[in-house]
């Protein structure tokens, strides 16, 4: 297609992004168009959600990570972040006869946290479950090709060393994502490890930033995917009290849909969900065992007043 | 400046269009000003034909004065005040969301912005049976939320999956859409995109979502596209009779007080701005659905009141409806 400067003059901008993602958008899904939130609905309920493993997160989750939406997960180190990340990267493949999405993954690892020992443990533990599930021919027969081998080749890794590669690769992942069809997950661990570094000039930082969750966003509902990201934590000086509050700013806090943090509470390790649009305020615990992120031995759920 | 577009008034189709383009007439400006006679020749049409159409134009874009007593007139026969559905935001915007105005709510993360939005939006398409155009810039929009919110409002299925086709979704995720969808909507799209049944409230969560990222620096163009976006906004909500929603996210000011984004220049767009935030004082057990919600512009009722917002209102349990219902079938 050739045009002359004055028709390139008058096109706006967005009518060549239009033009240029137009044909990569996925059928299912038309930018411009109204739709009723009744298709919403039916919508929503095709695409179903990831099981976390824990019982108590996917109840106060409504059914798990929900698809088609950004989860953002904050936590200080060592509370399990990149754990929770690898085992939604097994879960997500779980097999339809199972109820599972039998998906792929992206998994954007920036800090070089993605430890593939961890993967074949929770790998294991996972297809030791379902073998043990299975009762009729049909889940007989998946759990023959639903082994070690399959979960690890349905994972692709991108190792990003700073958010100029992160950016570059979120830019190219569209064409990725249409090689691909059944990639229904991407996980970006972490967010805040290359925003943290070499970025002098703090309001550069918040719009890059926003400009990568809109991208974030956008892209989540277009191909349909489930988003994950992970975010360090940081304090905060407040009446002379400091605070352990999430990381990157609190304009980055609207990117997600669903917020979830992580985090220690005398012995015990509990998730908590502060933003979220369809489920109320909830915090469980969790434990992170040899085979994965799993309920806490004592169900109760504490309700504890965090802000 | 207004675009010249398509049918923007009779006689002014595509072809002329494009020969007027061509004749570098872009803009309603362009052509009221430009000597008739030339254009006719460069574009090969009637004098006349051009003549009429320049008449209409300056008739659509011109500001004629209106007198005091006019205006009242039609105040009093063209706003409605649509109510929240919650009674303590209705006790701050002076009893609900004035027709013709731009609302704001401002808050931080998981300050329940989309959720005051949601409950707006169902109250208005279950109660009022009105339809609502919902802009979602940032994916946050989940019907299973507006179907709960319908279920504490009705058991009745039917009327729930009406009241969710009532609600037209468009899912945007940057600026120069929303300023294109916002454009389409003022210059009739509004009535095409309902499918052709009353709008009366038009929600966009959030403003400042796809703004911001294009605001500072060097560039001026986001700048412009807010002023774009929010003139749009603005004429829709006077030209429809709609009551408009927006939403926008805080920031801090020098001495670490809250206020709401998108600087000084966005601040003369709402009519009214409420600020959102969570509660410090929570009463352990339940600690998070309540809100406190600031007034802190407003034409109406004295800045800076504030009132305490329960998000669960809603979705609550207990019915207040039942007395409603009765009334609803008395009217039928």
């Amino acid at each position: 297609m050739f045009l002359t400067l004055p028709s390139i003059l008058e096109k706006w901008p967005c009518q060549w992004s239009s033009g240029a993602s137009g044909r990569r958008a996925s059928p299912s899904f038309n930018a411009g168009e109204a739709v009723t939130a009744l298709e919403l609905l039916q919508r929503e309920r095709e695409c179903g959600s990831i099981t976390t493993f824990s019982s108590q997160l996917d109840h106060a989750l409504k059914g798990g990570l929900p698809v088609g939406k950004v989860t953002e997960i904050c936590g200080a180190p060592g509370v399990g972040k990149t754990h929770l990340c690898l085992q939604l990267s097994v879960d997500i493949q779980i097999p339809r006869s199972f109820g599972g999405l039998e998906a792929q993954v992206i998994f954007m690892d920036t800090e070089g946290s993605f430890v593939l020992q961890r993967v074949v443990d929770i790998a294991a533990a996972v297809v030791r479950h379902f073998s043990l599930l299975a009762v009729d021919g049909e889940q007989k027969d998946t759990m023959q090709t639903f082994n070690m081998e399959s979960i690890l080749s349905n994972i692709f890794l991108v190792r990003c060393h700073d958010y100029v590669e992160l950016q570059a690769e979120l830019l190219l992942l569209p064409d990725f994502l249409r090689d691909k069809p059944r990639v229904r997950l991407l996980v970006i661990d972490s967010v805040a490890f290359p925003f943290r570094q070499h970025l002098d000039d703090l309001s550069q930082r918040t719009r890059l930033l926003q400009g990568l969750a809109q991208q974030v966003i956008s892209m989540a509902t277009r191909h349909n995917i489930a988003v994950v990201i992970t975010n360090q934590m940081t304090t905060r000086l407040q009446d002379s009290q400091s605070h352990l509050v999430p990381a990157l700013g609190e304009i980055w806090g609207h990117a997600s849909t669903t917020r979830i943090i992580l985090q220690w509470e005398g012995s015990q390790q509990v998730a908590a969900i502060v933003k979220s649009p369809c489920c109320i305020d909830t915090a469980i615990q969790y434990q992170i065992t040899s085979e994965g992120f799993r309920d806490a031995n004592q169900p109760e759920i504490t309700l504890t007043n965090r802000r | 400046m207004v675009g010249l577009q398509e049918g923007m008034c009779p006689g002014l189709d595509g072809g002329l269009l494009r020969s007027l383009l061509a004749a570098d007439v872009k803009t309603v400006e362009d052509l009221v000003s430009s000597d008739l006679e030339e254009v006719a020749q460069k574009c090969s049409v009637s004098y006349k034909a051009l003549y009429a159409i320049r008449r209409v134009l300056l008739a659509q874009h011109t500001a004629f004065p209106v007198s005091g007593a006019d205006l009242y007139d039609e105040l009093l026969s063209s706003t409605a005040i649509i109510s929240t559905g919650n009674p303590s935001l209705d006790k701050l915007l002076d009893s609900g969301l004035y027709t013709g105005e731009v609302t704001e709510l401002s808050g931080g993360p998981g300050s329940g912005k989309s959720q005051v939005c949601f409950g707006v939006a169902v109250h208005v398409s279950h109660q009022l049976k009105q339809r609502v155009i919902y802009i979602d810039t940032t994916g946050g929009l989940t019907a299973s939320r507006l179907l709960e919110m319908l279920q504490s409002e009705t058991s009745d299925r039917d009327e729930q999956m009406e009241a969710l086709q009532r609600i037209h979704v468009f899912r945007l995720f940057d600026a120069y859409s929303l300023r294109d969808r916002l454009s389409t909507l003022r210059s009739g799209g509004l009535l095409q995109a309902s499918g052709g049944g009353s709008v009366k409230a038009v929600i966009v969560d959030s403003v400042s979502a796809v703004i911001s990222p294009l605001l500072g620096g060097k560039q001026n163009e986001g700048m412009s596209l807010m002023i774009q976006a929010a003139l749009a906004l603005k004429t829709m909500a006077k030209d429809f009779g709609v009551a408009v929603l927006v939403t926008n996210h805080v920031t801090r000011g020098g001495r670490g007080e809250v206020q709401p984004g998108l600087g000084a220049s966005w601040s003369h767009i709402p009519r009214s701005r409420i600020l959102l935030e969570r509660t410090d004082r929570a009463p352990s057990g339940c600690s998070s659905t309540l809100r406190s919600a600031t007034l802190i512009k407003s034409s109406r009722q004295p800045c800076l009141i504030k009132e305490e917002l329960d998000l669960q209102w809603w979705s609550r349990s207990e019915r207040r409806s039942s007395g409603k219902r009765k009334r609803d079938e008395a009217d039928s």
